[in-house]
């Protein structure tokens, strides 16, 4: 079957089975960040936002979103220069192996999207469903919460 | 993968697609599609919700609320009749998966796949939910608690779907949802209780204790009816009547036991002392 599926503002005419998973489309198109672990629906890694929430494209099937909205990290960076989260979290040491960041960075962003200005439990809970196993989670936290300070105009790049 | 994926856009469309073999239904995929990635259910055709007017609704009727069987959990803790009429079932989706599972996952999903250790069947059944059944012939409605008869089995039967799920509103009664899992998020249960309670009235559900959602019943009429002289040890003993549970991975049989008793005292205490003046 034939969907759209419009990936970071990008329009995407796929040939699809049926029965594909968001995550494989996604990663066949060309779309490499979004991961995959467990594939079962238990680890965040495979993250991305469909209409701006985020979602599991291990547990979603490709046909069910056609004509929507994705985001992944691909759409995060401005050429060059990083995204404030994705700054923050190398500089917090956020990311070891590197596996289940690029899951994180969707989340955080949708968190920030709707409170700039989060506490450290409200990012707690908005990242609870992102296992990493490499920082025990503090450097993450603290890079979301200074990503929000960056994009909220209070501490300089 | 060899089925096909259909989108109807009617009811008449659904309940004849749903009268196929192996065909099963999809709204949030976040059971279903672990299962058939894990290849526990292999399905002929897939039909998805996605297109389907209507019951993506909140409705307030009075005493009652009414769920739409297309409502997400997500859209349910943001809903602000929710947080006023059901604060008890608002704890118990707070406790569900992750934001990832709550923006897709649905209520009546969560209730249709009928886990022993379901969170958000706890406060259905607390709430005396009952859900309107859609097929072919018409509607039908059963009680939550009459609806689950085992882990994953249910009455519902090819053709059929539950449409919406309808509940009383609990504001005078203090709600309370303990649950014991290994870690904080992305955890099934090992033992939780649901409580509502009031001065004159105890509702009590458990779940992961049994193969369903259990219900004291012996111990919400003693609670009743010995107002004044309320002995706890009793309570508690007639409570754990309903207490089968079973060895797996995440317990022992042993543990859930005690697990469940401790979680019972709590609800009295927290009552007690919190919940006697918030009521």
């Amino acid at each position: 079957m034939k969907i759209t599926l419009n990936v970071n503002g990008k329009l995407h005419d796929i040939d699809i089975d049926p029965g594909e998973y968001l995550l494989d489309v996604l990663r066949r198109i060309g779309y490499k960040s979004v991961r995959r672990s467990c594939n079962s629906a238990s680890c965040g890694t495979c993250t991305v936002l469909l209409n701006g929430k985020p979602i599991l494209s291990c547990s979603t099937f490709a046909a069910s979103v056609d004509g929507q909205s994705i985001e992944t990290v691909e759409g995060m960076s401005d050429g060059e220069k990083l995204h404030p989260i994705q700054e923050a979290i190398l500089e917090e040491g956020g990311a070891q192996c590197g596996y289940c960041i690029p899951g994180l960075i969707m989340t955080g962003e949708a968190l920030l999207r709707e409170n700039i200005d989060p506490s450290d439990e409200e990012i707690k809970l908005a990242l609870n469903g992102n296992i990493c196993r490499c920082t025990g989670y503090e450097p993450q936290n603290r890079a979301i919460k200074k990503a929000a300070q960056v994009m909220r105009g209070e501490l300089d790049e | 993968m060899s089925f096909d994926v259909q989108m109807p856009t009617s009811e008449e469309g659904l309940v004849s697609l749903l009268s196929k073999e192996s065909s099963h239904i999809l709204a949030g995929g976040t059971d279903l599609l672990v299962k058939i990635r894990l290849k526990r259910v292999i399905p002929k055709t897939i039909v998805s919700l996605r297109h389907l007017k209507g019951l993506d609704r909140i409705e307030d009727l009075g005493d009652k609320m009414r769920v739409g069987c297309r409502v997400t959990i997500s859209e349910l803790l943001n809903s602000e009749i929710i947080s006023r009429h059901a604060r008890i079932l608002q704890m118990a989706l707070r406790q569900i998966g992750s934001p990832q599972i709550r923006n897709r996952a649905t209520l009546a999903g969560n209730i249709i796949n009928a886990s022993p250790a379901g969170d958000s069947i706890v406060a259905m059944v607390l709430s005396n939910a009952s859900l309107s059944i859609g097929s072919a012939n018409g509607e039908r409605y059963e009680r939550v608690v009459d609806f689950i008869r085992g882990p994953g089995v249910t009455t519902l039967s090819r053709g059929e779907f539950v449409k919406s799920i309808t509940f009383e509103k609990t504001d005078v009664l203090f709600p309370q949802f303990h649950k014991v899992g290994q870690r904080n998020s992305m955890a099934i249960s090992v033992a939780s209780v649901g409580s509502l309670t009031s001065e004159s009235e105890i509702r009590l559900a458990f779940g992961s204790v049994a193969p369903t959602v259990v219900v004291p019943i012996d111990a919400c009429e003693y609670y009743s009816a010995e107002i004044d002289s309320f002995d706890e040890e009793r309570f508690v003993e007639l409570a754990m009547k309903c207490v089968t549970p079973i060895d797996d991975v995440r317990a022992t049989a042993w543990y859930r036991t005690t697990v469940v008793r401790n979680l019972i005292h709590r609800t009295l205490k927290v009552w007690r002392k919190k919940g006697y003046n918030a009521v």
